[in-house]
């Protein structure tokens, strides 16, 4: 088959999803019996009948954050950004995983499903609404987004727990090596950060999970190491490419590099630095950009790289430093690095102040700063990743047991699970993770976020419980 | 298919992707034979599909097994495909039914780079990684970056984080302080999914960024220069930037070497710059006069991806004489016409200012380098080098010598004349017609003489005709009286001694007559109209027509 045909394979495939997209956006705005949604579903119908006919039946599925076409995964590309986000989110609020059109479907079918997909918006019960709206339409057939179970999870988390310790060790031995002059293998460096971009569809949140636990022996490494996982997650949900996420990734694994230069006594200093040391601090990105050149000539790899280690604390209004003198504007990923770095950087405990900010405060300050020193677009993107109540974060329940956020929930953000570590009588317990979307027999939420601590005020160690 | 006839037909599929491995490199795409090549290949594969959905290979460190049969072996180092694949970390690669044209392709791209011996970024596992690919599936063995890790660490770093745990009295305390508080909670972060627009913007953002880095890379890199203490930092500044000329040159991307090149330039004559920092930035800007620089300027030149004209004029106003050496090995080198027009451009101008060290090039080993040296020092006309001109004159190659002999033709002066004289009597015919056409060009009297006595001697008439009519053309050039009494007096001188060769020589001067153009000549050459010689009736009445013509 000629090369052309396969791109155009892929490009069919985008277009059932896209155009699936646009008719539930047209949807949103218009009633259903507007012409734009007519005219989108006619269109539909004429997009999708020719495979029906040639497949006999057009599987179309959500795995994770990916839309599978009778098995094959489609890929994202930037074009579609916009509409395939729109759509994984409403599958996921709906719980919808698959719909199958096993025959020729008619734009009547599909006016029925529409309004069943509109309606069951609207539900408490999304998923059971809509099956039972579409229960009528013989050619088409839905199923419930599948949910990974607790044993797999509990296996992926120590599975992502190794990654990032390898990661973490990784990055010792190769600081260790750039430090003693010798020569580091950037392609390694490339598989550690493939293997993370890898496991971001499926277990973003216990990656970031990772992060969140501040209290590290070895700061400067578990640094690097969450900032790359920070951006590439951030990264991800900007839909970049694999290829850029990897690119992005070992950017920010190397974005401090420069601190090799820093005179130990300055960097591990453990009180407030004077102004001389600051000038010295104030030159690791100059030297980050010389250590990488150094190491890695020009490839395309280490200019991205020597950019977000020069422009790291720059800020979006070219405030920070170092002090520049005729510049453009700042980079994407130095932008993406400058947020998670300063996030990072200002929840973990630090030689100099050995209680760390909580999440929802560095957030907090965060959002101050950004249109400024922050990206605005960006800290938009960032604040959905890391929720409101990030990962770590000590919260009071409406029901009086005291928990700590566990996993984020995407579809409804002030909803996400929690670990109950002390009972509604006050004692303590590890006590089992629990769901706050989860609602009673009435359709009442069980359990409702009342308040928030700083769990490092009262220096509760969160590998204790994330672990 | 019976597991034998499996493996037979994997070991054929094998043994045809590495032809294909070859081939592909061979041919550029879109080329039949790259096409045959892979469509074979692929039709093979798909061959397999018949019998089975999926083809996979388990990949040992010498050989390949499909299933437990082993279809693929070779213990040399070169061309071994299990060890290519083995030493990245592929244990196993599968194919599926599915497979596409294309991503074989794409597959076949990535496994026929020479990775030990072309420059590559990226290792085997990280391109096939970065493609994506839905119907080849492989299995990395992670356990070579194991090598780089310690595999305690974890629990060193697990261990590390238990040995503090939470105080179960603070833990009450945080319980009661909330419960005390609870009435004042602060508003959490409000999270606003991205607008339409906004989702816009950074569809944009995206593409926007997709754009080349190095206009960046190059801002970074004089801010680093510019905020650079001490002569350590000032000397990795000026390397730095050095290596980003050579790099954009490498990438033939002459936009950015100019645009460092003029910021070079600016900051040297800035006031803002100290004087330290001048002199490291005009180390750079000479940088572009290195061999390597020229080299790549070459390549550049050469490549199909032309540079403009300007861009280069704009190249050499930053080269300085000490380029002239390495511009001039190069041009010897270049393959286009084009290239080696601009090159001489370039010599030409800086070549003005040190026209000896041009000049010493001139016993350069390649004839056609020389000859371009030599034509570089015509364009110069510096007189200064016409002794070294005469040198050359020497030369074996006659392309040389003869541009050599215009040259000095259009150098004028004594020396040249004499060298020209004496070429005169060389034994090429050739370089004697181009030596008089060089004494022509001079145009001076005594060069006017030259010739005359050139034509007077003895040895003259024994010369082909053609070169004779030649030499009478040339003195015709010169509208003088003397030439005219001359041409007179042959066209009237009797011999009865090789009387051929005499009308040859009438007919010689009647046709430079002609060229004269000098009325006076017609009564002379009326004389002749009738003679019984065909060549002198023929010539005399061409001349007088040409007069008689000019006049009317």
């Amino acid at each position: 088959m000629p090369v052309h045909e396969d791109k155009e394979i892929d490009l069919y495939a985008k277009d059932i999803i896209n155009q699936l997209s646009i008719i539930m956006r047209t949807a949103n705005i218009h009633s259903p019996g507007n012409v734009a949604v007519t005219t989108a579903i006619e269109k539909y119908v004429y997009l999708i009948n020719p495979l029906i006919k040639s497949e006999k039946s057009l599987l179309l599925e959500l795995f994770g954050e990916f839309f599978y076409i009778n098995g094959a995964r489609i890929r994202y590309s930037l074009d579609y950004l916009v509409n395939f986000d729109f759509l994984v989110r409403e599958f996921k609020k709906r719980e919808l995983g698959s719909i199958l059109f096993s025959d020729f479907v008619s734009p009547n079918d599909l006016h029925v499903f529409l309004k069943a997909f509109i309606s069951s918006g609207f539900s408490e019960i999304p998923y059971e609404t809509m099956s039972d709206e579409v229960s009528g339409i013989k050619r088409i057939t839905i199923g419930r987004l599948k949910k990974v179970s607790d044993e797999s999870r509990t296996d992926t988390r120590k599975t992502v727990k190794k990654s990032y310790f390898n990661a973490v060790s990784y990055v010792k031995g190769v600081l260790s090596k750039i430090e003693s002059g010798e020569k580091i293998n950037i392609r390694k460096a490339k598989r550690v950060v493939e293997s993370m971009v890898d496991r971001l569809p499926e277990e973003e949140q216990f990656l970031v999970g990772m992060t969140a636990i501040k209290d590290y022996d070895e700061y400067t490494y578990n640094h690097l190491v969450n900032v790359s996982i920070l951006s590439v997650a951030l990264g991800h949900r900007l839909g970049l490419n694999k290829k850029s996420l990897a690119v992005l990734g070992i950017a920010a694994l190397f974005h401090d590099i420069g601190k090799i230069e820093i005179p130990h006594e300055v960097l591990n200093k453990p009180s407030i630095l004077n102004d001389d040391e600051w000038k010295v601090m104030k030159k690791h990105p100059l030297w980050g950009v010389r250590a990488i050149l150094k190491l890695r000539g020009f490839d395309s790899t280490a200019v991205r790289s020597v950019i977000v280690a020069f422009e790291h604390h720059l800020h979006t209004d070219l405030t920070g430093y170092p002090k520049v003198s005729d510049y453009m504007e700042l980079d994407l990923y130095s932008r993406i690095v400058g947020i998670t770095d300063q996030y990072d950087a200002m929840t973990s405990s630090r030689v100099y102040s050995r209680t760390p900010m909580a999440p929802d405060k560095a957030i907090s300050m965060m959002m101050e700063r950004s249109g400024t020193q922050l990206d605005s677009l960006l800290m938009k993107f960032f604040v959905n990743m890391i929720g409101i109540f990030p990962i770590g974060t000590l919260v009071m329940l409406n029901t009086k047991e005291l928990g700590l956020v566990y996993e984020n929930n995407e579809v409804i953000p002030e909803r996400p699970k929690v670990m109950i570590i002390m009972d509604n009588a006050g004692n303590r317990i590890k006590g089992s993770v629990l769901n706050l979307a989860r609602k009673d027999d009435s359709g009442r939420y069980e359990r409702t976020i009342v308040k928030t601590l700083d769990p490092n005020k009262y220096r509760i160690n969160l590998a204790e419980y994330l672990l | 298919m019976q597991p034998e006839e499996e493996a037979k037909a994997v070991k054929e599929i094998l043994a045809n992707l590495l032809r294909a491995k070859k081939m592909l490199r061979m041919y550029p795409q879109g080329n039949p034979m790259y096409v045959r090549t892979l469509d074979d290949l692929y039709a093979k594969i798909c061959g397999f599909f018949e019998y089975r959905d999926e083809l996979t290979l388990k990949i040992g460190q010498n050989s390949i097994f499909l299933d437990s049969e082993q279809v693929y072996h070779n213990t040399e180092k070169e061309d071994n495909l299990a060890i290519f694949l083995f030493k990245d970390g592929i244990r196993e690669l599968s194919f599926s039914k599915d497979l596409l044209r294309g991503e074989l392709e794409e597959f076949m791209r990535i496994i026929m780079v020479d990775y030990d011996r072309e420059i590559q970024e990226d290792d085997v596992v990280t391109l096939l990684w970065e493609k994506d690919f839905q119907n080849i599936r492989y299995v990395v063995d992670e356990a070579f970056l194991m090598e780089e890790i310690d595999e305690a660490y974890e629990d060193k770093a697990v261990k590390a984080l238990m040995e503090r745990p939470t105080d179960t009295d603070t833990l009450t305390r945080a319980y009661s302080d909330v419960l005390q508080d609870i009435k004042n909670e602060e508003k959490p972060v409000t999270i606003l999914p991205a607008t339409f627009d906004e989702l816009q913007l950074l569809v944009n953002e995206i593409e926007k960024d997709a754009s080349g880095k190095l206009d960046k890379l190059a801002s970074i890199l004089f801010e680093v220069f510019l905020n650079a203490d001490g002569k350590h930092e000032l000397e990795d500044a000026v390397d730095f930037l050095s290596d980003f000329i050579r790099f954009s040159m490498i990438h033939k991307d002459i936009h950015n070497v100019l645009r460092v090149l003029q910021r070079a330039s600016d900051l040297s004559i800035s006031p803002a710059a100290s004087d330290e920092k001048r002199k490291y930035i005009m180390m750079l800007i000479s940088y572009v006069n290195s061999e390597e620089i020229i080299q790549l300027l070459g390549e550049l030149t050469d490549s199909a991806a032309a540079v403009e004209e300007e861009d280069l004029r704009q190249f050499t106003k930053y080269l300085a004489k000490e380029a002239v050496s390495p511009l001039i090995r190069v041009l010897g080198d270049l393959k286009t016409i084009r290239a080696r027009k601009l090159f001489i451009e370039m010599i030409v101008f800086l070549g003005e200012n040190d026209v000896q060290a041009l000049a010493e090039k001139l016993d350069d080993q390649r004839w056609y380098v020389v000859r371009n040296i030599v034509y570089i020092l015509r364009r110069i006309g510096d007189k200064k080098t016409v002794n070294s001109l005469v040198k050359t004159l020497r030369h074996k190659d006659t392309r040389v010598r003869k541009e050599v002999i215009r040259t000095l033709g259009e150098m004028n002066g004594q020396v040249a004349l004499q060298a020209l004289k004496e070429c005169l009597a060389d034994e090429d015919p050739e370089i004697r017609i181009s030596s008089a056409r060089a004494i022509s060009a001079i145009g001076s009297p005594s060069a006017m003489k030259v010739i005359l006595e050139r034509i007077s001697e003895k040895e003259f008439r024994e010369l082909e005709l053609s070169e004779r009519k030649d030499f009478y053309e040339i003195l015709s050039r010169w509208k003088d009286t003397e030439v005219f009494h001359f041409l007179v007096a042959t066209l009237n001188r009797k011999s009865f001694f090789g009387m051929s060769r005499n009308y040859e020589d009438m007919a010689c001067a009647a046709f430079a007559l002609g060229l004269l153009g000098n009325r006076d000549a017609l009564p002379v050459l009326v004389k002749y109209r009738e003679t019984n010689n065909k060549l002198l009736k023929d010539y005399v009445n061409m001349a007088i027509k040409r007069i008689e013509h000019a006049g009317s």
